[in-house]
C-alpha cells in the first residue's frame, strides 16, 4: 500500500469541515475547530495535524478529493518520495 | 450527451469535474457569469486584508477547463430557458441546446435601493477588488459602517477592525442572526461588539443614503450613521425570474426534490440558489455554504451520469466574531423546528440552541461550544431519536456518550 503524508495547516484551516465530510476516517475536528489527521479513524500516539498513513489507491483518491474540497486549501498531500501531490505546484 | 451547467462557482465546477470522471465522452458546457476561473469565496476577506496574494484565491487555473475538455464560457449569463425544446438563451444572443441542464448560478447579494461611491458588497472577486480599492483610498479621518447582521456583516466587521477603521454597525433586527438566536445569545454578541469599540444600532430599518457623489451618511430608522465606506450584508437572493417564466417551480430558490431534480424533466439544480428537499428536516430549504455547494455539485453529477442519487448531507458553517466561535449545523430555521433546547449559558461561556422536530435533531447553532459540533452532526446524520433530553440540556455532559 502506498504511503501518504497528510498535513493540515492549522493557520489556514477555518473549520469548514468539508474534509471531515468527504473523508471522516482521515479527518476530524478538534476542540479548536481545526481539522486533525487520523489513521483510519484512529489517533495512535497523539492528536496531530500531520501524519503518514498507509492507504489503498481508493482511499488515496478519496483523500485527494477531500483536500480539493477545502475552501482554504489547508490540506497538503505528499507521496513517499516527498513529492507534493496536492495542491498541485 | 450534452450537459449544460449554468454557473461556474463551486457547485457548477465540482459537478463538471465529477461528471468528466463519470462520463468521459460526454460534452460538458460550463457557463460562468464571472470572467475568473473558480476561486474561493471563503478566502475573499483574507485577500481584502492582504493576508494572501490574489493568485492564492484560485482553485482552478484557466488551462484546467481545456485539459478536462470542459467548454468554459466565462462572462456570459443564461437569460431564458425553453424547457420544451431543450435550450437556454445566453446573454450574447446564442441559443445553447442541452440534453441535461444543471442550474447552479448561486445567488446575488440583496442590494440597498440606493447606491453611492463607498457602498460595498462582498460576494465576488470583483467586489473584493472594489473594497480593496476603497480601503486603499481612504483618508485618515475615514469611518466605516456595516449594515446587516449575518455572516457577511461579520466579515466586514473583521475586515474593518483589521484596518483599525472606526466602525458602527446597524441592522434591522435586535441582534445578529435574529431568526436563529434569541435574546441571551443576541445580547452577548451585541455586548461583545460594544466592548470592541463598535457601536451597535439595532432595530434600524434602512431608510436611505446621503452624499453627493460619495456616501456620507447611512440613514436608518433608529439613527443616522456617518460613514465613508459602508459594507452591506443583508443576504443573498437568487435570480429566479427567468426560471419561473420557463415553468420551473421556485420558492426562495429553485425548488428540487432530494435528488436535486426540478419539476421539469432533464433540469436539475445545485448550490446556493437551490431550495432542495432536506431529508433530515423533511422540508424544503436553502443552504448557502461552501460544503453544501461542493457536495451538491458532486452528488448531482452522479444523477446526471445516470446513477440517480439522493442528496443526504448535514452541512455546517463556522465563523469567529471577536472571539465567539459560531457554528451553524443543519437546518437552523426555527420555523422548521417544533422544539428548541438550550444548552449552556452565556455565564458559563458557551451556548447552544438545538433544534428538534418530532424528537429528532435537525439543526443547531453553537456559540463557543465547538466540542458539541461532531456529536450533534452525528445525531442529525444518523436520525437518532432523542429520548433523554436531560443530557442535551446539561452543558457538562459529553454528547459523544449518547452516540456510542
Amino acid at each position: 500500500m502506498p504511503k501518504l503524508r497528510i498535513k493540515v495547516d492549522p493557520d489556514l484551516c477555518i473549520g469548514a469541515a468539508a474534509c471531515v465530510t468527504v473523508a471522516p476516517e482521515t479527518f476530524q475536528l478538534d476542540d479548536e475547530n481545526k481539522a486533525v489527521v487520523l489513521d483510519h479513524g484512529m489517533e495512535p500516539e497523539k492528536r496531530t495535524y500531520e501524519r503518514v498513513v498507509n492507504v489503498t489507491e481508493e482511499e488515496k483518491e478519496n483523500i485527494i478529493l477531500s483536500a480539493q474540497s477545502c475552501p482554504t486549501l489547508a490540506i497538503f498531500l505528499y507521496d513517499e518520495n516527498g513529492f507534493q501531490i496536492f495542491p498541485e505546484i | 450527451m450534452r450537459h449544460v451547467i449554468v454557473g461556474g462557482g463551486m457547485a457548477g465546477t465540482s459537478c463538471a469535474e465529477a461528471l468528466r470522471i463519470l462520463r468521459p465522452k460526454d460534452e460538458i458546457v460550463l457557463i460562468s457569469e464571472e470572467q475568473h476561473p473558480l476561486y474561493s469565496r471563503v478566502l475573499l476577506s483574507d485577500y481584502v486584508k492582504a493576508l494572501i496574494p490574489r493568485e492564492r484565491l484560485f482553485l482552478k487555473k484557466e488551462a484546467w477547463y481545456a485539459t478536462q475538455r470542459i467548454e468554459w464560457l466565462p462572462g456570459l449569463r443564461a437569460e431564458a430557458l425553453d424547457a420544451k425544446n431543450h435550450f437556454v438563451a445566453l446573454s450574447d444572443g446564442r441559443e445553447l441546446p442541452y440534453d441535461k441542464l444543471l442550474l447552479a448560478s448561486g445567488g446575488e447579494p440583496k442590494t440597498l435601493p440606493d447606491d453611492l461611491r463607498g457602498v460595498s458588497y462582498l460576494r465576488t472577486l470583483d467586489d473584493a477588488d472594489h473594497l480593496r480599492q476603497l480601503l486603499s483610498e481612504r483618508t485618515k479621518t475615514a469611518v466605516a459602517a456595516v449594515y446587516g447582521s449575518g455572516f457577511i456583516a461579520a466579515e466586514y466587521l473583521d475586515i474593518f477592525s483589521h484596518f483599525h477603521l472606526p466602525t458602527t454597525i446597524a441592522f434591522r433586527g435586535s441582534w445578529f442572526w435574529s431568526k436563529v438566536l434569541d435574546e441571551p445569545a443576541g445580547t452577548w454578541i451585541n455586548k461583545t461588539l460594544e466592548t470592541q469599540g463598535i457601536p451597535v444600532i439595532p432595530n434600524a430599518p434602512f431608510l436611505g443614503l446621503q452624499g453627493d457623489d460619495e456616501i456620507e451618511i447611512c440613514e436608518t430608522g433608529a439613527k443616522n450613521v456617518p460613514c465613508s465606506i459602508l459594507g452591506v450584508g443583508v443576504g443573498v437572493k437568487p435570480d429566479l425570474s427567468w426560471l419561473h417564466e420557463a415553468g420551473i417551480e421556485t420558492g426562495c430558490g429553485t425548488k428540487t426534490n432530494e435528488f436535486l431534480e426540478t419539476n421539469l424533466p432533464d433540469i436539475y439544480a445545485a448550490g446556493d440558489g437551490t431550495e432542495y428537499f432536506d431529508l433530515f428536516s423533511g422540508t424544503h430549504r436553502r443552504a448557502a455554504n461552501w460544503m453544501n455547494a461542493t457536495m451538491q455539485g458532486r452528488v448531482v453529477a452522479k444523477t446526471l451520469a445516470g446513477e440517480r442519487t439522493p442528496y443526504r448531507l448535514v452541512t455546517s458553517y463556522a465563523s469567529n466574531l471577536f472571539g465567539i466561535e459560531i457554528i451553524f449545523i443543519g437546518d437552523t430555521d426555527r420555523r422548521h423546528a417544533d422544539e428548541t433546547i438550550l444548552r449552556g449559558s452565556v455565564e458559563e461561556g458557551g451556548l447552544g440552541y438545538l433544534f428538534l422536530k418530532r424528537n429528532h435533531l435537525v439543526g443547531a447553532a453553537l456559540l463557543n461550544r465547538n466540542t458539541d459540533r461532531m456529536p450533534i452532526t452525528g445525531f442529525i446524520d444518523r436520525r437518532i431519536e432523542i429520548q433523554r433530553k436531560k443530557e442535551l440540556k446539561d452543558p457538562s455532559y459529553d454528547l459523544k456518550n449518547l452516540l456510542a
